[in-house]
């Protein structure tokens, strides 16, 4: 006969003459509890062994039981002390008792009430008398209290008492037992053999049906295993993902457009005056190669040229700045994604835009700076406006508040403030999700006349910016966006990162 | 954004509030737009704020503001000037880039007290701004009692054909003249200096000279001005010693020079306010051009009419005239209202002098705005509706990033600016040639970092410089990513820009075939036909390299990349790789 190798030494453990339990055979094998009662099963299935169960007590002392075990059982010490004041000759007072017996508290009732019981003496009137007879040594209570201790059995009444008593508390167990049959013993004669361990279920192995007569190998299924190599969306491109998911959700359309482009779309459109000091190579990238554009459309050149100078209205002004176009056609890597804003608006992407619209883009922008922890020279400019008539601050609040709530920032405020191209204009607020801190978290505004007018739209356009790193550093915690992305970026970084959703 | 240095406790005293606390200080300021953004050494509150109101660049103007926030001043302020008694002459040879000057006398101020130190800042911080680093217009303020006039200017012939200019020209008696000086002419003994040099040494061997040296590159004669006794100032670099103001000085000489008229008449008003706040009497200055004498400072107001609908449309709120009348005035505006009964209310608002930023009625508004307070406006959700959706592009990309992450890349996202070395000369390549990646690149004119140069011309590059900066990580390393590249080309805008998958197999068994299989992946996916023709790229091993095409046409290529490279980016490991257009698997 052929066993499996953990139920071949529990056969071999277990005895025709008297029950064996699980325990015990778990010790004698080598082998866990679980996997000895698994194979005893298993070999009483075949026959060769029978099961018992029986129920166990476990008794354990209470903290209170502890205690009396070492100080004497308040009834026992108030017999003493009542001895030690003659009450075994005449009553005396209670009161100078308790206190000899060092009773006190809820002490002083279990005394009282056991002490009677016991016949330690009798309780009249505040007086209290002893039996010299009775023999505090062969109290079986506090004898019970060193049995349980001492882990000996006690006798079930004592024990019930003490359980009343809350000295002790009973954890009632199962114990199984395993006992040899007489094929149990037949077999062991005639010699068992154990089965090879399997440790791989093949493919032959369904086949054939041999998976019915092997023994699986037990893995060790705690242990960690090698991680599989496994990639990951980057953790901008899913936060990136995120925000795309809540913009269109709020009913914004995407845009996309030229990073490289003249300066009139990212600029001269924007009513930036061509000498701000943003618009120096301090800032912005300009590009040497190609340095021009060939054409911009003349008839809006002409209208935002004016714009510049004159100003629009009937009591408009414009800047009192240079303003040429050979500036307007010269070659930037864009600084915002106003620029794809202003082709929207202007007709010349999509056709000319009638109210109410929504648009959003998530695309990158470039800013000639030093790169630190928090600066890139590239990032990720989230934009959005929407196109109404009659649109009013408030409803620029709530579309932003609504938007960030999506995030977990909530009590966002908004600080006035100055773009050239919007009017009024608001930074963003709002408290940190992770520390609590107020910090800035966007820039918006509704767009001037003078930016609308000369694209030639008549009703009133609300916008608002903000870096993706800088949302994703508050929702994620992160410290240094080099980290994240970019070339010097870890693999392990993005691989450990938790996902976004 | 500009940074202005205030003391809480002179702000308190200039506003006539000692009871605000610091905190309630900054709540009132934040609602002005200055954000607190700490404490100088000195306990000055350093406030920031967007460059639109340049009349808060000082204590005084920022008290100024408050006074109006908080009801106790209302209505636009001018303050009264006395008739002139200095004219600033404009000779012939003045540089051309230059051509501008303005000023005023302000008398019996008091500059004890941190309104020196104040009153230098606000100087500071306009040429920082407004100034535009003085290239625009910068600013002299001297001790009058230390400027000698020239008295006897030829008033009474100049008189008749300056028509146009005011009366108090002719009573000018002293002048000062802005003319031109040869770099090696004149000399002086600029401020914290104790030699006579000539201008042009100034701009060599003095501190400040040297920082404002390349304002004056292209000019063949310096700016200067003179009084009897000589140079004393030389815009728009430094001011002469001698009529150096210090906390004693009582009367100040103010000019300003500049390349716009405009811009260097706000600045000067800009100093007029806050030196009138601190008791100061403005007295005005005949500037005297070669063809015609005007007066300054000009404190001439601006009006601008804005509607009563405009005010409640943008704001969301319904205000009554009078609110709107309040509110006007406590944004230091003066203001009249007119009705038009059906077509409603019109506003002619009178804009101070010493604001820049009042261009057109919408500023207006959000001057109101501000007055009602920003943060009293209940936001609601704008009950307007339209419908979103992504651009073809962007799910696409999305699209083929999950494909390839599902093939166990990791998504990258490098940077589009990379340089010459890592796009062509790493990878074997040279500029402008006709291969993946080949293209010339868009080159950035003055860039901050020898690293960042040009746009990337292809992705491969930025996924090997993460390979080489990741060495020490475990392998296999397998990333992907979906990015940008551009090269030059003869389009309008002269960059050709596009969407680019590129791919890498990084481990120590790679092979061109586990590129190519997950090639085949992505076709089946897309949908298109795939087929791998071989080719030659400087890249990749010849015998191990194909072409992709796509739908018949070429979109990229495919291989184990050469050793050579794998050498250069200490990567001790094969890679197969490929790199296409994303569009090549559009519909």
């Amino acid at each position: 006969m052929e066993l499996p190798q953990r139920e071949l030494s529990v056969l071999e453990a277990a005895s025709a003459d008297e029950p064996t339990p699980i325990a015990e055979l778990a010790s004698a094998t080598g082998q866990k509890p679980e996997t000895v009662t698994g194979a005893a099963f298993d070999l009483e299935e075949r026959g060769l062994v029978t099961v018992t169960e029986d129920t166990v007590a476990d008794v354990e002392l209470t903290e209170e039981g502890e205690r009396y075990r070492h100080m004497g059982l308040p009834e026992v010490r108030l017999y003493l002390a009542a001895r030690e004041a003659g009450a075994d000759e005449a009553p005396v007072s209670m009161g100078a008792v308790l206190g000899d017996a060092d009773l006190e508290g809820p002490e002083v009732d279990i005394a009282l009430s056991n002490y009677a019981r016991k016949g330690y003496g009798e309780i009249a009137s505040g007086d209290l008398s002893a039996d010299p007879d009775a023999d505090p040594e062969s109290d079986p209570e506090a004898a019970a209290l060193d049995r349980v201790a001492a882990d000996d059995t006690v006798d079930d009444d004592v024990r019930e008492t003490l359980e009343r008593r809350d000295l002790v508390v009973v954890h009632e167990r199962t114990v199984r037992s395993v006992t040899l049959t007489d094929d149990g013993v037949d077999a062991l004669m005639a010699g068992v053999e154990a089965t090879e361990a399997v440790g791989q279920l093949t493919p032959e192995m369904l086949a054939s049906g041999e998976w019915e007569d092997v023994e699986f190998a037990d893995y060790n299924v705690e242990a960690d295993a090698e991680t599989p190599s496994s990639g990951k969306t980057h953790v901008l491109r899913a936060t990136a993902e995120r925000v795309k998911d809540v913009l269109v959700g709020m009913g914004f359309e995407e845009m996309e457009g030229p990073h490289a482009d003249s300066e009139f779309w990212i600029n001269d459109a924007l009513f930036m005056p061509q000498d701000h000091p943003a618009r120096t190579h301090w800032d912005q990238f300009a590009l040497s190669e190609p340095s021009e554009v060939d054409d911009l459309p003349a008839d809006l050149l002409e209208r935002v040229e004016s714009a510049h100078r004159e100003g629009v209205g009937d009591d408009g002004d414009g800047y009192h700045s240079p303003w040429t176009e050979e500036m307007a056609r010269g070659v930037d890597l864009r600084g915002h994604t106003t620029s794809l804003s202003m082709r929207y608006l202007s007709g010349h992407q999509v056709g000319d835009l009638e109210p109410p619209q929504r648009y959003f883009s998530v695309e990158k922008v470039y800013r000639n700076d030093t790169l630190d922890a928090t600066h890139l020279l590239e990032f990720f400019q989230i934009e959005g406006w929407v196109m109404a008539e009659d649109l009013s601050v408030r409803d620029l609040m709530g579309t932003f508040t609504e938007f960030y709530s999506q995030f977990g920032i909530e009590d966002v405020r908004f600080k006035p403030h100055y773009n050239p191209y919007t009017e009024p204009s608001f930074e963003l607020f709002g408290t940190h999700p992770r520390t609590g801190e107020v910090i800035e978290i966007g820039n918006s505004g509704l767009f001037r006349p003078e930016v609308l007018e000369p694209l030639g739209v008549e009703c009133d356009v609300m916008a608002w910016g903000l870096a993706l790193e800088r949302l994703l550093m508050l929702t994620h915690g992160f410290e240094d966006i080099r980290d994240v992305h970019g070339t010097l970026a870890d693999i392990d970084f993005l691989r450990d990162t938790e996902v976004v959703y | 954004m500009p940074v202005v240095d205030v003391d809480p406790d002179e702000l308190r005293d200039l506003t006539g509030h000692d009871e605000k606390s610091d905190d309630e200080l900054k709540d009132d300021l934040f609602g002005l737009g200055l954000e607190f953004e700490g404490t100088s050494e000195d306990g000055e509150f350093q406030l920031e704020f967007a460059p639109d109101r340049l009349d808060r660049l000082s204590v005084e103007g920022v008290a100024r503001s408050l006074r109006y926030q908080y009801g106790d001043a209302s209505g636009i302020y001018v303050p009264d000037t006395n008739d002139a008694e200095w004219t600033i002459e404009v000779d012939d040879s003045v540089p051309d880039d230059r051509p501008y000057v303005t000023g005023a006398i302000v008398r019996g101020v008091d500059l004890s007290g941190g309104a020196l130190e104040s009153l230098i800042q606000l100087q500071e911080k306009l040429h920082a701004t407004m100034g535009r680093k003085r290239a625009k217009g910068a600013i002299g303020i001297h001790d009058l009692t230390m400027v000698k006039g020239r008295s006897g200017r030829g008033v009474d012939e100049r008189a008749s054909d300056a028509s146009d200019s005011d009366a108090s020209a002719v009573a000018a008696s002293n002048s000062i003249t802005y003319r031109g000086v040869a770099p090696d002419g004149d000399t002086f003994v600029a401020l914290d200096d104790d030699a006579e040099r000539t201008p042009a040494e100034v701009l060599t061997e003095h501190p400040t000279g040297e920082q404002y040296a390349d304002l004056l590159d292209d000019y063949e004669h310096y700016p200067a001005i003179y009084d009897d006794l000589g140079l004393f100032s030389f815009p728009p670099v430094i001011n002469g010693r001698r009529t150096e103001v210090t906390a004693d000085s009582r009367d100040l000489f103010v000019e300003l020079t500049g390349t716009d008229q405009w811009t260097i008449d706000r600045m000067c008003n800009i100093i007029c306010y806050a030196l009138d706040a601190r008791g100061g009497t403005i007295e005005d200055v005949t500037v005297s051009y070669p063809d015609v004498d005007v007066v300054k400072p000009d404190f001439e107001t601006e009006e601008k009419v804005v509607t009563h609908e405009r005010i409640e449309s943008t704001l969301g709120v319904e205000l009554s005239e009078d609110d709107v009348l309040d509110l006007l005035g406590r944004a230091g505006l003066g203001a009249e209202s007119e009705d038009w009964g059906e077509q409603g209310t019109d506003y002619v608002v009178e804009v101070p002098p010493y604001r820049t930023d009042v261009l057109h009625p919408v500023d207006v508004v959000d001057d109101v705005g501000r007055a009602y307070g920003f943060n009293d406006l209940v936001p609601r959700y704008p009950d307007v509706s339209t419908v979103g959706g992504r651009t073809e592009r962007s799910r696409l990309e999305r699209a083929v990033r999950e494909t390839l992450v599902g093939l166990g890349h990791q998504d990258l996202l490098n940077f589009h600016l990379t340089n010459e070395a890592e796009n062509y000369d790493r990878m074997r390549l040279d500029a402008g040639s006709d291969t993946l990646g080949g293209g010339k690149p868009a080159t950035i004119a003055e860039p901050y970092s020898e690293d960042y140069t040009i746009v990337r011309t292809w992705a491969l590059p930025s996924l090997v410089s993460l390979l080489e900066n990741n060495t020490h990580r475990a392998y296999p390393q397998d990333v992907a990513e979906v990015g940008f590249a551009a090269e030059r080309d003869d389009s309008n805008t002269g960059v050709a820009e596009r969407r680019t998958v590129a791919g890498a197999v990084v481990r120590h068994d790679a092979s061109y075939e586990d590129a190519k299989a997950r090639l085949q992946v992505i076709a089946r996916d897309f949908d298109v036909e795939l087929e791998t023709p071989a080719t030659t790229h400087p890249s990749f091993i010849d015998g191990r390299t194909a072409e992709v095409v796509i739908d018949g046409e070429s979109a990229g290529v495919v291989g184990e990349l050469h050793p050579e490279v794998l050498v250069e980016h200490d990567l001790e490991v094969p890679v197969a790789a490929f790199e296409f257009r994303l569009d090549a698997l559009a519909e």
